[in-house]
């Protein structure tokens, strides 16, 4: 069952074209390589960086980025692209922030408060979904307009005190540990672990990946393509509500720019695992192995002591170089810009 | 084929009418358009006439929400409303906001800009200068700027970065007893407030011979930023860390949360801009020190130039060419002072026109 509905998914991604002689293991297993000769060139060059410690702290660093980027992911596989992180994530960090115990007013809703952030979140990401389909606005603007909204909702409810948190459930998520590991950390891979098998098992998840190979084969068998892609457009708004619940929880405190940076982050990552911008190929586990790409990067280069004038520089060349080796073996069907 | 419905071009249709309107109010309002000759020669304004116009980046940041305040703060004292504008830290958005107040009625405008970077100040000083605005520029100006150049620009006023960085790495070294390993958390790495501020951690560390710097790194002075790169500075210097020096508040703040999540208590933090959130860490005794460069005065004192030079209660002339352009006071709040502090408030006698200065730390060399 599962192979079949796997083969399913191939045979959208490339219909008609026969096959070109390809290193099929290496088209999957590029990036994870790559992630391996990170670690053990940092490794070498430095033991603080191969300390548990830090490995623990390349983790918890992930976490966010990874839950971030699951939502991302949803959205690139059917090949559209999403902007609205900032504005999704700072609108559920204020909301959330505002939810639970915190020094701006009396609300104690505890869970209750993080099940509604996540609610707005998902809402807002419904919108970018719903304009794209019934506007049709390609996605490009309707997320970018989404974000703006988010930010504007965020903005709004910050009223320019800001609200800090003293709920014990959410201040423990960043803090508490279990087997080493933070609990958003245990929440981070929960979310790959679920966002894997939906993209694996559900209806959503394959014809999502099936939009982005080829959307009108799926179209004239019958599919109506609209409402999944709104559906996968408030999926990927859940994650990044989810994203900005753990900044709060991070930072103490809900900030407006809590998801500031978070969009070309998770894009990247995502893209840096191997899911391609045109879609229909790539999945959650890629974008997690991407994830860890970049976190492992950003935290090696601060061990082996890398002048900051020059890490934004190396840090840039590193991706550039992991991504054209990652997707060497697809480059047919990277060209998103000729 | 209609290219337009009718709904549609009846709004259109609408939409112009509405326009044109606007313009027509605007102009009879302004009774006469504004040039700069016109302005100069009918320099006072019935205080009643004047606009009060405060910009800054974004109503999301304590500090330049606080700027807002103050002037509003201002603009109740005697007795106008003050429009609060942002532009998202967005220079684009900065220069069409400014142009549409130019393209207003002008001649009773008082702007207090905080532009976005160096290089977006000569287009605002151009506008005003044309249109016979006053304006009063805070922060950011190229060097080469000369405000005495202008008549229009009344004054640009700055803080030394190198001061206010210094002044919290003495608070540093001292609270950790003189001696010890530091980690600095730099800003966003080309703007002159990270260069200034850092320039003044290096003169402190000069004077402090003791005190080593173990590692700098740049978090742009963002809190999640700073958060994360002060926990891998910790698992890589450990408990060598004495002390960190953040190039601002939010960079501080981070960088306690990851010490709270460390498990370590033992390390001072020490950051620049006074935030709400660094008073209250300050007063829990979990942060050393802050400077502030008092933002809700900031917010007043442009506004207040501005007025009174429009309502004639101070003459261009007799504003001395050290106050055009001019380094103001700021603030090192630590435990002792910071009851002073957390309430901010703004002093109605600061704003009074004979007063304006009485914060210079002298011109802007």
């Amino acid at each position: 069952m599962t192979s079949l509905a796997d083969a399913d998914a191939e045979e959208f991604v490339a219909p008609s074209r026969p096959r070109p002689r390809r290193g099929v293991p290496l088209r999957d297993t590029g990036p994870l390589l790559a992630l391996i000769a990170i670690v053990v060139v940092f490794s070498l060059l430095s033991s603080d960086f191969r300390a548990i410690g830090n490995l623990q702290n390349i983790m918890d660093a992930a976490a966010i980025l990874a839950v971030a980027t699951c939502g991302v992911t949803f959205v690139l596989m059917m090949g559209s692209i999403d902007l609205s992180v900032p504005g999704v994530m700072g609108a559920s960090a204020i909301a959330v922030a505002l939810l639970v115990e915190n020094n701006r007013n009396d609300n104690d809703f505890g869970l209750l408060g993080i099940l509604l952030a996540v609610l707005l979140a998902s809402t807002l990401g419904g919108l970018s979904g719903l304009a794209l389909v019934t506007l049709k606005v390609p996605s490009f603007m309707t997320t970018l307009g989404v974000s703006a909204v988010g930010l504007g909702i965020a903005t709004l409810m910050f009223s320019g005190v800001q609200p800090n948190i003293s709920d014990n459930l959410l201040d423990s998520l960043a803090v508490s540990r279990f087997l080493g590991l933070a609990y958003s950390t245990w929440i981070a891979v929960v979310c790959v672990l679920i966002g894997w098998l939906i993209q694996r098992y559900s209806r959503l998840g394959r014809y999502a990946r099936a939009i982005g190979g080829a959307e009108e084969v799926l179209a004239l068998s019958g599919v109506r393509v609209a409402p999944y892609k709104v559906a996968v457009f408030t999926l990927a708004g859940t994650f990044y509500g989810l994203a900005g619940v753990l900044v709060t929880s991070q930072l103490s405190a809900g900030l407006v720019q809590a998801g500031r940076g978070y969009d070309f982050a998770a894009i990247t990552a995502a893209v840096v695992g191997g899911t391609l911008l045109t879609g229909g190929r790539g999945g959650v586990l890629h974008s997690a192995v991407g994830v860890l790409i970049v976190t492992v990067l950003t935290n090696g280069l601060v061990q082996v002591g890398v002048s900051p004038y020059w890490q934004g520089g190396v840090q840039g060349f590193i991706v550039v170089a992991a991504v054209a080796a990652a997707v060497f073996p697809q480059r047919r069907r990277n060209q998103v810009t000729k | 084929m209609k290219l337009i419905t009718q709904p549609i071009a009846a709004v259109i249709g609408l939409a112009l009418a509405a326009t044109a309107l606007t313009a027509c109010s605007e102009d009879v309002g302004g009774g006469g358009g504004g040039d700069a000759a016109d302005a100069a020669d009918a320099a006072a304004c019935a205080p009643e006439d004047v606009t009060l116009v405060g910009q800054v980046r974004n109503e999301s940041n304590p500090y330049e929400a606080s700027w807002l305040d103050g002037g509003d703060a201002f603009a109740e004292q005697v007795g106008l409303t003050q429009d609060r504008l942002t532009y998202d830290g967005d220079s684009t958005r900065q220069q069409e906001q400014i142009s549409q107040l130019l393209a207003g009625n002008t001649d009773c405008l008082v702007m207090n800009i905080l532009p976005n970077g160096d290089s977006d100040t000569p287009p605002i000083v151009e506008g005003a200068q044309e249109a016979g605005a006053y304006l009063v520029t805070q922060w950011n100006k190229p060097a080469d700027l000369t405000v005495t150049d202008y008549d229009q620009w009344l004054s640009h006023l700055t803080y030394d970065g190198v001061d206010s960085g210094q002044q919290i790495g003495d608070a540093l070294a001292e609270s950790i007893g003189g001696s010890g390993g530091i980690i600095a958390l730099q800003g966003i790495l080309d703007t002159g407030a990270a260069k200034d501020r850092f320039a003044g951690l290096e003169a402190s560390l000069e004077a402090n011979p003791d005190v080593e710097l173990l590692d700098q790194q740049t978090a742009n002075f963002s809190r999640a930023e700073a958060l994360e790169v002060t926990k891998t500075l910790l698992t890589k210097h450990g408990d060598d860390v004495k002390g960190i020096w953040a190039a601002n508040d939010d960079m501080a703040l981070g960088a306690l949360e990851a010490l709270e999540q460390a498990g370590r208590t033992d390390v001072a933090v020490v950051g620049i801009d006074a935030v709400p959130d660094a008073l209250t860490a300050i007063e829990d005794g979990t942060m050393t020190a802050t400077v502030s460069s008092d933002g809700p005065w900031q917010g007043g004192i442009g506004l207040a130039i501005g007025y009174c030079v429009a309502t004639g209660e101070l003459a261009l002339d007799d504003i001395a060419d050290e106050d055009r352009a001019w380094f103001a006071e700021q603030f090192l709040i630590t435990s002792d002072n910071v009851a002073d502090f957390t309430s901010p408030s703004v002093e109605e006698s600061e704003f009074e026109c004979g007063n304006l200065f009485s914060r210079s730390q002298g011109a802007i060399s």
